[in-house]
């Protein structure tokens, strides 16, 4: 079967727009967590992962007209995918290719949905926002943004796997031929709904937040949007551009353990790195570093903590989570992270996992905690795991 | 290598967990239809489906009946479509949000909003770690997921997949797609629905779930046999679509004995329909469903539903032909039939199914 190449990418978070901006401030080792700015919520104190541009800007950015009703949430993806598109080289109009577009989200629309709710249901002042709320109807305007004729579209909302599983779609999809070039990845815009959803569960730090530190206290929301484009080799060859790397090997399992909370040895964790490992063809010790999901919650560190030692044993690779540079971008952060992975891959280095202090009593490992550079990685392996249990790995290898 | 439709279970407007639409359809007689409710005792004890919110309730009954119907107790992957998810949890949740100025918000109700929510209390209830995954794509969430399903059956990944589409409609989010014409405001015949000369359908609220495998039983409804999604295909690529995927699958267009059509009495949804009939098939008897299942995001399961049943019952009732003197004209076994599906002209798929 052939083999399944990225051949671009486009990324924006709380680091900025675009990858070379994302690695610029990863190797700096300067996060992009801090106060929020354009969110309107009273909780002011909770430290959020936003990204740095108003809606405003990002529409003049895109060019998208100012009167023209559109979504944060689809904003944020439509600058990702314009980059994406740019790097594979893919040009405006070009129809020899048939192409798929898969997005990931959860609260689609809920940024807008919630400053005008009054008016959905009792003025007819903001009706244009009651068809952009739901979660298809952000990915079909972040497919309208682009003058790219996508074939096939969906939507994939699976909380905070999403953009992951969008990847496990978008590949078997390829394997079958049943398209040419897909583009995959997800998004999603900070809310009040969000914000107050962790905040009521009781999971968000009021400190930036510290994955893997015995004292960790909870995440910090994040935003962002990621789309990666993958093709067969043979396609990317015919079209004569530049292979990223190779996605070697994914894994979708189910926690089935709690509707919110990780199991406490990581089951659904263990069994998608597992299950990517097994696709890959490659022993646990290959792997030259994860990068986690690594929420910052008590729960999810321990759980993929023990899950990642039951898989690595006593040969931990490098391990980072880079949710404490972005905080946590919930349905875009699989796309996010899948993007700092291929960026570390074909960049050489290994980023740091900030703000930490303190090894997890239970674990036998501790993250990297200054930025590497010039290691030669193979393989990188990257963790996205969601409400429901719904746990994703993905492993992206270098094209040997 | 086969994959088919073992099983079928649903809750919406007919008389759930039931094929009695086949004989006795009740006809909706309001432009907003709830649903019947089963009796969930036997699947759920009265304190525990108190807890549920509906949406959760009825797709774990509807789950749990197909898999006993399909005899099977594991699926090897759980895949739910869900155009608004659970939209009785989200409203309470952000009601609070707004109401309660952010402080003091009721934790349960956002645990449950999110869309996968259905997708993970079945794998929590089966205790299936298998894959699990949830499409949230307006009008084609099931069919995203049974595309899911599908291929990875091809690629030999899973042995079964339990597959579902679940929508509920509450008053508050009827109001607001009311407002973008999506419902009708007025009492209307058959009839009218027949002629689609108004805007609006009928909103029902439902919940479907299907055993997919690669064995075929006596119990096997029908072969799902291929299937593809495009997006603003036009009507030249809809018939370029359907050339296709009949001739990957060496069927002459004069072999399918009926397609089925989302037809709802809205003018602009039913116009792509009669394109099609103009165009493609102007000489295969035209099915419907939405006249007594109603129109939801969900709503194109129950055309794959009413499809697979049909095959595997080896009949078509009258009141599923669309034009009345094609059902008098109809007299043989269904073998192979086409569901064509689109939502506002921008997402299509074809399901073609054989007996």
């Amino acid at each position: 079967m052939s083999r399944i190449v990225v051949t671009g990418l486009g990324i924006i978070s709380a680091l900025g727009m675009g990858a070379d901006d994302t690695y610029a401030r990863l190797l700096e080792g300067r996060s992009g967590i801090g106060k929020m700015k354009y969110l309107k919520s009273k909780h002011t104190d909770l430290p959020v992962g936003e990204v740095p541009f108003s809606d405003e800007e990002l529409r003049e950015i895109l060019f998208i007209k100012e009167d023209a009703s559109i979504t944060r949430t689809s904003l944020l993806g439509a600058a990702a995918l314009r980059e994406a598109l740019a790097s594979a080289s893919l040009l405006p109009r070009d129809r020899s290719w048939k192409m798929a577009f898969i997005s990931g989200t959860t609260v689609g629309g809920m940024e807008k949905s919630e400053q005008y709710y009054y008016d959905f249901l009792h003025t007819r002042d903001r009706d244009e926002y009651i068809a952009l709320h739901d979660c298809g109807a952000c990915t079909d305007m972040i497919g309208q943004a682009n003058p790219y004729g996508f074939e096939m579209m969906t939507t994939i909302s699976t909380a905070c796997s999403s953009a992951a599983n969008a990847i496990i779609l978008g590949a078997n999809m390829l394997k079958l031929n049943r398209t040419d070039i897909v583009v995959v990845g997800g998004t999603e815009c900070l809310s009040k709904f969000h914000l107050d959803g962790f905040n009521s569960l009781m999971i968000l730090d009021h400190e930036p937040c510290r994955p893997f530190d015995k004292n960790r206290n909870g995440l910090n929301l994040g935003e962002g949007a990621a789309y990666l484009v993958m093709e067969r080799e043979e396609t990317a060859r015919q079209r004569g551009v530049n292979l990223l790397c190779q996605l070697s090997g994914y894994g979708n399992r189910c926690d089935a353990f709690h509707q919110t909370a990780s199991s406490p040895e990581g089951e659904g964790a263990y069994q998608s790195m597992m299950e990517a490992l097994a696709m890959a063809g490659l022993q646990p010790s290959d792997i030259d570093y994860v990068n986690a999901h690594g929420t910052g919650t008590p729960n999810n560190d321990e759980s993929e903590g023990h899950a990642m030692m039951r898989v690595f044993g006593d040969h931990m690779p490098p391990v980072s989570s880079t949710k404490s540079y972005t905080g946590h971008t919930t349905s875009a952060s699989g796309g996010v992270e899948a993007a700092i992975s291929i960026l570390a891959l074909i960049r050489s280095f290994i980023p740091a996992n900030l703000n930490f202090s303190e090894k997890i009593d239970s674990l036998n490992f501790t993250p990297v905690t200054e930025v590497k550079q010039e290691v030669e990685l193979q393989h990188v392996l990257t963790n996205s795991f969601g409400f429901g249990g719904n746990d994703s790995s993905c492993i992206f290898s270098k094209i040997s | 290598m086969s994959i088919y439709i073992q099983s079928a279970s649903h809750i919406s407007i007919q008389k759930p967990l039931s094929e009695e639409w086949m004989e006795m359809p009740i006809i909706p007689d309001s432009f907003f239809m709830k649903s019947e409710e089963p009796d969930y005792k036997p699947f759920i004890s009265p304190m525990e489906a108190r807890r549920m919110g509906t949406l959760v309730k009825r797709a774990l009954v509807t789950s749990a009946d197909a898999l006993r119907k399909g005899d099977c107790e594991m699926p090897d992957a759980i895949i739910s479509g869900t155009g608004l998810g659970c939209v009785e949890h989200t409203e309470k949740f952000l009601n609070a949000v707004i109401d309660n100025d952010e402080e003091c918000l009721p934790p349960t109700s956002f645990m449950q909003s999110t869309h996968n929510t259905i997708s993970s209390q079945i794998a929590l209830r089966l205790k299936c770690h298998g894959y699990n995954s949830t499409y949230s794509h307006r009008g084609t969430s099931f069919d995203s997921a049974l595309f899911d399903a599908f291929m990875q059956l091809s690629l030999g990944k899973i042995g079964t997949a339990l597959v579902g589409a679940h929508d509920e409609m509450t008053p508050d989010y009827f109001l607001m797609l009311s407002k973008l014409g999506y419902w009708k405001t007025n009492f209307y015949t058959l009839e009218q629905l027949r002629k689609g000369e108004e805007g609006g359908a009928i909103s029902g609220s439902c919940s479907l779930s299907m055993l997919l495998s690669m064995q075929k039983k006596d119990t096997t409804l029908c072969e799902l046999k291929d299937m593809e999604m495009f997006y603003r295909p036009g009507i030249l690529q809809s018939r370029h679509a359907i050339n296709d995927i009949l001739l990957r699958n060496k069927l002459p267009l004069s072999e399918i004995d009926a397609v089925v059509m989302g037809l709802s009495g809205d003018q602009d949804n039913d116009d792509v329909y009669h394109e099609l009939r103009k165009h493609v098939f102007q000489n295969t008897p035209m099915l419907w469903y939405k006249q007594i299942f109603g129109e939801s995001f969900s709503a194109s399961s129950f055309g794959v539903y009413v499809g697979a049943v049909c095959l595997h019952e080896g009949r078509i009732p009258y009141h599923l032909f669309f034009n009345p003197d094609e059902a008098d004209n109809f007299q043989k076994e269904p073998k192979n039939i086409l569901v064509y599906n689109h939502f506002h002209d921008r997402d299509h798929s074809i399901v073609l199914l054989t007996k």
